[in-house]
């Protein structure tokens, strides 16, 4: 039990370390790349919550980070902008405005009813026909994200949106989801659908309900999607469904993937390494479009970096930084065997 | 000219073959006896280059092979029969044997001339030549992976529970073309439960007892020494 | 009658395409068991060639002729990279790295091209009419549907009569076992790639012909499409995966004919519904494919 805490207690500071840094840097785009981590570490987290545990790849992570998104959206954009920014919106929703704080909530709860009420049946599958049904339900919520004019304004930006999230709530609810997801490990559900994970066969034969386990770890990854993606949309204000589809989900699998996706402490190092990393490429990027040394503007360069990165991850080292074990069981083995590492 | 020595294969937590060591001569037909679960086909499938030993070594004319594929096996004369009687369900009789002469695809002629060989042998296959294996009968489809097998002209054949399931009638018949096999001065290693039948026709034998060998000697001396109905249920 | 002869000729030239695209798709899963997702940017990959090369005093053909063999090269470096480094430690790994190495591609045409649509050089017939039943039908179409019979006579022929063409159907099918009998694992899957990656240029540049450019995002689509279609056809069926092509394209094509503008937006979310509907029936696809089959 206590290695647990250790490891809670040692990524914690870690996330409270970033964002001190960040703010005392004073230097507002620090504080705008600090936020944005946070909320990547939130999906990052979700993402493990059903892949780690379950070890079943999943796409449609991203769609349900839009779901929330969109959701928290509607629910609080002022009346007074609703008119300009969804001229289509039924009638019903136009007087709501509902306080950001209460909508990110509801933006979190929702997406988990939707992976709840669509997953159900999807938990049976494994191996390619889970992935491809799970890229297929990215395509879908995508498809409906973008065409559904009335409450998300089409393929087009929606704006408007009350600025809400800070970097401590941000940081905040970070905290959070990181006990959330080292509490979901360690319950019984979570280390039955570990132990399903590495035996199918076994665990059905002990009478573990594999569908059900999966399907929980499921809704519990769409709900903190769900929470990350309406932060996310109170802290940029406007976004377009764009926000929600490959690109991102190649960002937040890159994270999960490099620091190790069966363990808590993979998914928050990852995200701390490619955040850095991806800002890192970034302003190179700047410098060489600032500096002009090319024809025409630079762009693509860190995808194809964090692409080779994640190959070779994957080729060298299967399992991720953090393959097996979290950080606070790494540090507890190391002592009693003297120093020696594991 | 096969030579094992100390071989161990291990599947997860499972640890199936434990030191086992055995040779195979020019020309001899070894066998290995026991129970189901007592290593003998992790042996022979190791010695194929399909599963990858945990430890100890696999010599094939003096040459180390352990952790050779079973391509690059095939390929130094050595042929498997597996247990789980691997026809391509899907590909005609036919089409089973021209894989079964890939290695040597160039000899057009070689290949036409033992095709024709294998359908005298096996007068079945030869009625069912069109027809996709996933049709055949047990009993055919033992036959067809056997010539499929001996269409690669292998110098070793390494047979896996060739009579597993089988009416007694086919047995017989398979253990017939065993024998004649071998009278062909081709090199076998056998895998069989059916320990009586086996003995008939090996010149040696090895027990294999929960991945150990239990004891060696020549056919004879293990027909008499050891009580067979008490092989199969691994006593 | 003359709209029963459009709606034909339109379902067989989107079928042709579809069909294969699904065979290069369900070629490598049909062996290894594993999705390429890059699969979509093989196309990318002959458009780009013929970009490229656009400029050359080469014949049209020629040009065409490059960017197919770009593109077999892109397949196979697929294996080399995304594929063999991961391919014996985990399917996830595996699918991961396909999706990654799509990504690679694509940002590459972003960072060394452009990330707005360039054009490709296309031959005159491309943009000729002729009269059909008298309709003007566009030639590209029937260049389409000749193609896709041409391919896939081609295909079947390499596929029933070859010994490399049984040894990849046998390698579908039990591949350990194929092996044993001397058929090298890598020849197999690096053939399964090439000939994934010669269709997937062939078809993309009948694919681009249609709309004459050639964008970073360009592989998407088929990709999607290829995953239907293979869904529809039965996974591990190199026929299913034809069939579904077709079987695909009729649907699209009466939804396009049907539906008004408004659902018309829905349809990815529609045939996308199918598709895990579908799965969920049957995990194996719609239609059953060989036997057995176990990854390697």
């Amino acid at each position: 039990m206590h290695r647990h805490i250790l490891t809670l207690a040692i990524l914690g500071a870690l996330i409270v370390a970033a964002a001190l840094l960040a703010q005392l840097m004073g230097i507002r785009l620090y504080e705008r790349i600090a936020t944005t981590m946070f909320v990547s570490m939130i999906l990052v987290l979700g993402l493990q919550v059903f892949m780690g545990n379950s070890g079943i790849l999943s796409f449609a992570h991203i769609g349900f980070m839009g779901v929330g998104a969109y959701t928290s959206a509607v629910l609080s954009i002022p009346d007074r902008m609703k008119g300009m920014a969804l001229p289509d919106l039924y009638p019903i929703l136009e007087n709501v405005q509902l306080s950001p704080y209460l909508t990110i909530l509801i933006g979190g709860l929702v997406a988990a009813l939707v992976a709840a009420a669509l997953s159900y049946p999807l938990m049976r599958l494994s191996d390619a026909a889970a992935v491809i049904t799970s890229f297929a339900l990215l395509v879908v919520l995508h498809t409906v994200l973008t065409h559904w004019s009335a409450v998300t304004n089409g393929p087009r930006t929606l704006f408007g949106i009350p600025e809400a999230t800070s970097l401590w709530l941000a940081c905040g609810v970070a905290l959070a989801a990181l006990i959330g997801a080292m509490a979901f490990k360690e319950s019984r559900a979570g280390q039955l659908l570990r132990a399903s994970r590495d035996d199918e066969v076994a665990a059905a034969a002990i009478g573990v309900n594999i569908v059900k386990l999966r399907w929980v770890g499921f809704i519990l990854a769409a709900l903190f999607a769900g929470i990350g993606g309406a932060l996310w949309g109170h802290f940029v204000t406007s976004f377009s469904p764009r926000a929600f589809y490959l690109k991102e989900t190649f960002l937040i699998l890159s994270m999960l993937v490099i620091g190790g996706a069966n363990t808590v402490t993979g998914a928050v190092i990852g995200t701390l390494i490619v955040t850095f990393a991806y800002e890192a490429l970034r302003s190179v990027e700047a410098g060489i479009n600032e500096a002009g040394f090319m024809s025409q503007q630079v762009i693509g360069l860190t995808e194809i970096v964090l692409a080779l990165a994640m190959i070779a991850v994957l080729s060298l080292r299967p399992g991720g930084l953090f393959p097996a074990r979290e950080i606070g069981t790494l540090l507890t083995l190391k002592r009693k065997t003297g120093g020696k590492s594991p | 000219m096969i030579e094992v020595k100390d071989l161990h294969v291990r599947y997860g937590a499972v640890h199936a073959v434990r030191g086992v060591s055995f040779t195979v001569a020019d020309g001899e037909l070894v066998t290995l006896l026991g129970a189901n679960g007592a290593g003998k086909s992790s042996s022979i499938l190791c010695v194929a280059g399909a599963i990858k030993a945990s430890g100890g070594q696999v010599m094939l004319d003096g040459q180390d092979v352990t952790s050779a594929n079973p391509e690059a096996m095939l390929r130094k004369g050595m042929a498997t029969v597996p247990e789980t009687r691997d026809v391509f369900p899907d590909l005609t009789v036919d089409e089973n044997l021209t894989l079964g002469a890939y290695a040597r695809r160039g000899d057009r002629k070689g290949v036409a001339e033992d095709r024709q060989r294998m359908f005298e042998m096996f007068p079945r296959l030869a009625e069912r030549r069109e027809q996709a294996a996933g049709t055949l009968s047990g009993g055919e489809q033992q036959m067809l992976v056997i010539a499929r097998a001996l269409m690669s002209r292998p110098r070793v054949l390494l047979l896996d529970e060739p009579s597993l399931g089988l009416a007694p009638a086919i047995v017989d018949q398979i253990f017939e073309m065993i024998a004649e096999l071998k009278a062909q001065k081709l090199t076998i290693l056998l895998v069989e439960q059916n320990a009586r039948k086996a003995l008939q026709v090996a010149d040696r034998a090895y027990v294999l007892r929960l991945g150990e060998i239990a004891g060696s000697g020549t056919a004879q001396e293990i027909a008499s020494s050891t009580d067979l109905d008490a092989l199969y249920l691994g006593g | 009658m003359d709209f029963a002869i459009q709606f034909i000729i339109n379902v067989l030239s989107l079928g042709g395409a579809y069909a294969l695209m699904a065979l290069g798709l369900v070629l490598v899963y049909g062996i290894l068991k594993l999705v390429n997702f890059a699969y979509g940017e093989l196309i990318m990959v002959a458009g780009y060639t013929l970009h490229l090369v656009g400029g050359s005093p080469l014949p049209w053909l020629v040009m065409a002729a490059v960017a197919v063999v770009m593109a077999m090269v892109a397949g196979l470096a697929t294996d080399y990279v995304a594929f063999r480094p991961v391919r014996a430690k985990s399917v996830t790994a595996v699918l991961i790295t396909s999706f990654a190495f799509s990504t690679l591609l694509q940002n590459a045409a972003l960072l060394f091209i452009s990330p707005r649509p360039r054009s490709v050089p296309l031959p005159e017939i491309f943009s000729q009419s002729v009269m059909i039943a008298g309709m003007p039908t566009p030639m590209r179409d029937i260049i389409t549907i000749v193609a896709a019979v041409v391919l896939l006579g081609l295909f079947a022929f390499l596929m029933q009569k070859t010994v490399l063409g049984i040894a990849m159907r046998a390698a579908a099918t039990n591949f350990t076992m194929a092996r044993m009998l001397g058929v090298p694992a890598n020849l197999i899957i690096s053939s399964a790639f090439a000939i994934s990656g010669f269709l997937a240029g062939v078809v993309g540049i009948l694919w681009i012909g249609r709309i004459g450019t050639v964008a970073p995002a360009i592989g998407l689509e088929p990709l999607l499409i290829a995953f239907i279609a293979c869904v529809i056809g039965g996974m591990r069926s190199l026929q299913g995966a034809v069939l579904g092509g077709f079987i695909l394209a009729f649907i699209d094509t009466t939804l396009n004919y049907t539906l008004s503008q408004d659902l018309l937006k829905f349809r990815d979310a529609f045939t996308f519904s199918l598709v895990i509907l579908i799965l969920l029936w049957r995990p194996e696809g719609l239609m059953k494919g060989p036997s057995s089959g176990q990854r390697t």
